[in-house]
């Protein structure tokens, strides 16, 4: 059994790797479209023409597009994603500064999203064929037509402006500074000892997890929903009434537990689109994480920074889609026995 | 005294907007440690007595009348909790699809301990003990490997033998089983249905045995309970209703089912079909009234009282004296196909193999579905192949028509090879064969009216067609497959099942095809529409003159139609011969299995199906 | 309702009986209205300033305008005005962008699911390549290269959301092709073309319908995210994305700045979302015959 899921996360790296090769490539192509010079990007602007073509051959701008990929991808795969035009430092620096910020608020989304949606779903389950049901169906394609970054603004307006609950600028106050250590700050300040400082920085994160969570959840109730009303029509949950089981049973014992297989796979490509999500949550609370990095870069048109920020989203959407699907096959016997 | 009674118990319903019945004023007393055999075809009402004995009527359903008492409980009346303590301990059931009926996310080990926990075995290691035990009384053998395996890795057959123990485990004093068997090969069919009987008589337990397989009720029940529509036609002990019925419904029940021994005797085939739920409210008599051969005025008028016309033995019937009169003469055997001109269709040692799994890290293995088939069709010959499923008798069709592409071997029609993949080939193919599918509802495009899908082949040709020149010839097919051209607009939804394989039988017809392929095309049929059917083709042979590879599950339907048969079991053709050779005399000891799994057509007889034919070959 | 009126809603199709459908018809045609006739209906030029009427409260609230309804933004321009101007931008890019999403991502759907094997493969890697992507990452990337613009707007969310509709639908035709009814049109000697545009398309068409009206809704949003950031139109153009973007410095003095342009987007989407889930409930034949079955 364990032997399987190791072959099969063995079996998703390797189809994980190519096509995180391929989009490199695509990156790599789709970026060179752009009609700004990279060489030119990356120096002081009273450089010379000179000294902007010696940048060029010495960037291998002057070469063919395969040979500049492969000298770039050589590069990337030692760490080095080049240096910002805008910010005039290494990128890899940058990313390792911003990165870990995105991920803690994604972690703390997906906790939101999860409760919200697996409640959500159980209860619009339990209100199936009442009179309720119509008015949370509604209620729900109305959820659904809200983007985060919608809710981000109106969790501004609501909590941040009228009842000035919360702080909904940057990632701690003003007041303290941050403890530096492994990046992760609600880590970090634990790890000094610093409770106010998390706290701190925890309700900085409240309204934009919030959102984010918040939007991410209606789909997983409707998944939820209507997968367990698909396993009612089973036959198993028909068999499992007839031997007498409570209802109560029946549902949080037979049903849930085949209902949650395709809610998994549904939440896998949530929470990778979660962290697109980030990108105008992160600009609308001037949360320094890695989508203002990224929003920053593409209104300076910094390719480094692009081309480093493009790839770590597709190798977290990656990791993500590997986690998902071992847990799928964990809670999946028929999958299991295949792999 | 008896153990289940239901006085005048009937089931209803609103549809849109009137009140129908799906049971009604059901009678029957079944005495503890007897085995019911409730028998009727889909849309009699038989699921939804096990649907009452539950309380788990459809949405909508409702008890509206009469009583259903177990031990003198009204199981109606009883408030919820009474009755799920009854359920799975005094009443248990066992379902009609084995493989969906376990929970896919749960171990064989699982389901089984849960169950006995809610019996109260309160120690784990007892319940083990208490699984192993039970696993043996249904002869499953290797127990403990059981135990942690789940439902898809097991087949129905032995999903369907835990299903059993499970349902026994508390030597229950009633259990249903609704169509336990229908979902299985026959040969594991034959089993399964004996080892009910073993486990009633070994814990005493009552049973309903709902079927529609009246042969087999008459087989293994004790008493036998006929409903049509709703409505309970005939009831009365096992065997004498089947050899002496005095219902006409019985009579023409057992008259349409072929036989697979004696003179071969003409299928009785009663016209149109069972009224639904809705149709029924139109007839104020008798509702089977419109399709009795004995039919008179007053049938019409009234519902029949219910007569005694024996010991135990009454019917719901005006006319059941005359029943017996209905009868099905003996007919010679089917003629076999003329030799002139050469066969039409020439299958050489075709073999086809499929790949299995086959990832890098796993090794590539593969799997001959047909293996080094041959066999030739005649002008106007029916043969017959049978076999169970995984015999590839399927996949040897779909290499016929094309569907598929032999690994190795020919295929020869009108003189060219036509497995090369050439338009030649296709052409070749255009013309001498077309296929019948099974399953007219997947066969058929629901979003097509019926006269395009008989004349779809119109629609391919080279020349255009008009609408018109369309609308007269599916006219035409549909006089000749009997049903009324008003059906040429209709669509496939608002057909019966019987009418929706006829569209589909004069599809293939439409091109007037040498060779017909026919695979399982009655399986999923009511044995009255399976018959009308069956003399459709024949008499369809006798009008237009085709060839049929006619292949099916059931040794009598291919009996009655063939006159050669191959039987085919693991991708090969294990005998082949005329067909009434081969069944009066097998060879092969698959051919003795599957022809022992039949229940004999006298009741009376003794009924011995043979174990695993790797035994036999061993 | 009499009974003239009932049988009247008999013969219409399930789909126009349904109230969300209805519902979402009126506010997507509401806004195409909007759109179309923004030179009639807007009561000022949207990028006329007004530098002595700025940050103006909508009517309801004391301090209002009457001749700026909605009031107006930190330029003095008028909030109605440019919400209905805006409009026509949303609308160019939902329903040309969706187009192009639904044949890009339809026809490699059907192509796929029909033909299989390599052809299948092949596809079924790109839709993975895209997916490794969170959509508006790609779409900023994407207009990164393409520049601003409403055309390369629309170039990007085809580019990025035909995966949309080829993941849904590749799995539908699956389904589809493994009916015995195409394989019977392959017998009777249709060609492949004629069974994928005969016998698979008419059943994909419903899903198609449904896809195409939520994938409006998206390119909705998308088009707001980037016009929010300045990756959308030119800065001349009214956008609700921009107008939100605006707003927002403004928050603290005029937050009902922010509240319109966001309820504008809302509204849209919402009906969409509707119109799109109430075609799903009454076009899904498998769902209808299930539940007659």
């Amino acid at each position: 059994m364990h032997l399987g899921i190791v072959k099969m996360i063995g079996r998703r790296i390797l189809i994980a790797l190519p096509i995180l090769g391929v989009v490199s490539v695509l990156l790599f192509v789709v970026l060179r479209l752009l009609p700004v010079d990279p060489a030119a990007m990356s120096m002081a602007p009273n450089a010379t023409l000179e000294e902007i073509a010696a940048k060029r051959i010495e960037m291998g701008l002057d070469r063919s597009l395969p040979e500049q990929y492969a000298i770039w991808i050589g590069r990337v795969l030692q760490g080095d994603f080049g240096t910002s035009s805008h910010f005039r430092r290494p990128v890899i620096g940058l990313v390792v500064e911003t990165l870990p910020q995105t991920i803690e608020l994604v972690a703390l989304g997906i906790v939101v999203a999860t409760v919200l949606g697996l409640a959500g779903g159980l209860w619009m389950f339990h209100v199936r064929g009442t009179y309720q049901e119509p008015v949370v169906d509604f209620g729900s394609t109305l959820l659904m037509s809200i983007p985060e970054f919608l809710w981000a603004l109106f969790f501004i307006l609501l909590f941040g402006v009228a009842l000035e609950l919360l702080p909904f600028v940057g990632r701690l106050s003003a007041t303290y500074s941050r403890p530096n250590a492994t990046g992760f700050l609600l880590f970090d300040a634990l790890a000094v000892g610093r409770i106010d400082i998390f706290l701190d920085a925890l309700r900085h994160m409240v309204l934009p997890a919030l959102a984010l969570g918040i939007a991410f959840a209606p789909s997983i109730m409707r998944v939820l929903r209507s997968s367990l009303l698909d396993v009612y029509h089973e036959d198993y949950i028909h068999q499992a009434r007839l031997r007498g089981i409570p209802e109560r049973t029946l549902l949080t014992r037979h049903a849930l537990k085949n209902a949650i297989l395709p809610t998994l796979s549904l939440m896998g490509v949530q929470f990778g689109f979660m962290f697109g999500g980030t990108l105008l949550v992160e600009v609308i609370y001037s949360y320094p994480g890695m989508g203002n990095l990224m929003v920053d870069a593409v209104r300076n048109a910094d390719l480094p920074i692009i081309q480093a920020v493009g790839l770590t989203y597709a190798a977290i959407v990656l990791v993500i889609n590997t986690v998902v699907d071992a847990l799928y096959l964990v809670l999946n016997p028929k999958l299991r026995a295949a792999a | 005294m008896s153990l289940l009674v239901a006085r005048g118990l009937t089931v209803s319903a609103t549809i849109a907007g009137k009140t129908v019945q799906a049971l009604r004023e059901l009678d029957f007393a079944l005495a503890p440690g007897r085995m019911m055999g409730l028998v009727g075809e889909s849309g009699a009402g038989k699921s939804m007595i096990g649907r009452t004995i539950a309380q788990v009527l459809p949405p909508g359903f409702r008890v509206s009348g009469g009583s259903l008492t177990f031990d003198g409980r009204d199981l109606v009346t009883m408030d919820a909790r009474s009755r799920r303590d009854l359920l799975g301990k005094d009443i248990a059931f066992i379902p009609q699809e084995p493989l969906s009926a376990l929970n896919p996310v749960f171990t064989i080990g699982q389901q089984i301990d849960e169950h006995l926990a809610r019996l109260g075995v309160c120690d784990r290691g007892e319940r083990r003990e208490r699984a192993l035990a039970m696993f043996d009384a249904v002869h499953l053998p290797h127990g403990a490997d059981l135990l942690t395996k789940y439902p898809h890795q097991l087949s129905g057959g032995m999903c369907q033998r835990v299903l059993i123990a499970m349902a026994f485990a508390s030597r229950p004093r009633l259990v249903v089983a609704d169509e336990p068997t229908t979902a299985l090969d026959v040969t594991i069919q034959a089993r399964i249905v004996q080892l009910i009987r073993e486990m009633q008589e070994k814990s005493g337990t009552a049973v309903v045995f709902i079927t529609h397989d009246l042969k087999l009720a008459a087989q293994i029940c004790d008493e036998i309970l006929v409903l049509y529509a709703g409505r309970p036609v005939e009831r009365g002990p096992a065997r004498t209703v089947f050899a002496s019925p005095t219902h006409p419904y019985t009579r023409c029940l057992q008259l349409a089912n072929p036989n697979l021994s004696g003179p071969r005797r003409a299928l009785h085939s009663l016209p149109e079909q069972m009224p639904g739920l809705l149709g029924q409210l139109a007839l104020d008599g008798c509702r089977f009234a419109p399709r009795c051969p004995l039919v008179e005025d007053a049938c019409r008028r009234a519902e029949p009282p219910t007569v005694v016309t024996g010991a135990d033995h009454a019917a719901a019937c005006l006319r059941a004296a005359s029943t017996a009169s209905i009868a099905a003469p003996a007919i010679g055997t089917v003629p076999a196909g003329t030799g002139s001109g050469g066969p039409l269709v020439t299958v050489d040692a075709v073999t086809k193999r499929y790949a299995l799994g086959g990832g890098f890290l796993s090794s590539r293995r593969h799997f001959d579905a047909v293996k080094g088939v041959s066999l030739a069709i005649a002008r106007n010959e029916f043969v017959g192949v049978v076999g169970e499923s995984g015999s590839g008798k399927s996949t040897l069709a779909k290499l016929i028509v094309g569907l598929e592409t032999p690994t190795a071997g020919s295929i020869v029609m009108g003189g060219r090879d036509v497995t090369d993949g050439s338009r030649l080939a296709r052409q070749a193919r255009l013309d001498t064969v077309q296929m019948v599918f099974q399953d007219p509802q997947s066969a058929l495009n629901p979003r097509r009216r019926v006269a395009s899908i008989v004349t779809q082949a119109m629609e391919a040709g080279a020349r255009a067609t008009t609408w018109d020149e369309r609308l007269a010839r599916a006219r035409e097919l549909l006089r000749e497959i009997g049903l009324p051209p008003e059906t040429a607009t209709r669509y496939p939804s608002q057909l019966s099942g019987g009418q929706r394989q006829r569209v589909n039988i004069a599809r293939a017809l439409c091109t007037t095809p040498k060779v017909l392929v026919a695979d399982e095309i009655v399986s999923g049929l009511d044995v009255s529409v399976q018959a009308q059917l069956l003399n459709l083709l024949l008499r369809l042979r006798d009008e237009f003159g085709f060839s049929m590879l006619f292949i099916s599950h059931d040794l009598s339907v291919v009996r009655y139609l063939c006159s050669r048969v191959l039987v085919m079991w693991r991708g090969e053709v294990v005998e082949t011969g005329p067909t009434e050779t081969v069944f009066a005399n097998p060879q092969h000891p698959y051919t003795r299995m599957l022809l022992a799994a039949v229940p004999p057509d006298d009741p009376a007889a003794a009924w011995n199906p043979l174990d695993e034919v790797e035994r036999l070959t061993a | 309702m009499s009974a003239a009126a009932a049988s009247a809603m008999r013969i219409l199709p399930a789909w126009m009986r349904s109230g969300r459908v209805i519902i979402g018809l009126l506010i997507v045609a509401t806004v195409v209205a909007c759109a179309l006739f923004a030179p009639w209906l807007a009561p000022h030029d949207p990028e006329e300033q007004d530098l002595l009427a700025q940050l103006l409260p909508p009517f309801w609230q004391s301090g209002a305008d009457p001749l700026y309804p909605l009031g107006t933004d930190a330029l003095g321009r008028c909030v109605l005005s440019r919400l209905i101007w805006g409009a026509r931008v949303a609308m160019t890019v939902a329903v040309i962008a969706a187009f192009g999403a639904m044949i890009l991502g339809a026809i490699l759907a059907h192509v796929a699911g029909y033909l299989g094997g390599a052809v299948d493969w092949t596809i079924s890697r790109a839709v993975d390549v895209w997916m490794s992507f969170p959509p508006v990452v790609l779409s900023l990337i994407l207009m990164t290269g393409l520049g601003a613009g409403v055309r390369n707007v629309i170039l990007a969310i085809i580019l990025v959301d035909w995966t949309r509709f080829c993941r849904v639908l590749r799995s539908e035709v699956l389904v589809i092709a493994r009916k015995d009814y195409v394989a019977a049109a392959r017998l009777v000697g249709f060609s492949h073309t004629r069974t994928l545009l005969r016998e698979v398309l008419p059943a994909t068409v419903p899903l198609l319908i449904t896809l195409l009206s939520i994938e409006m809704a998206v390119a909705v949003i998308v088009e707001a995210i980037l016009s929010y950031v300045g990756m959308s139109v030119e800065a001349n153009i009214p956008a609700w994305g921009q107008m939100i973007a605006d707003a927002r410095r403004e928050i603290h003095h005029a937050p009902w700045g922010l509240v319109l342009p966001i309820l504008a987007i809302l509204i849209t989407v919402l009906g969409f979302n509707l119109l799109g889930d109430g075609l799903r409930r009454t076009l899904d034949v498998r769902l209808n015959q299930t539940r007659e079955g």
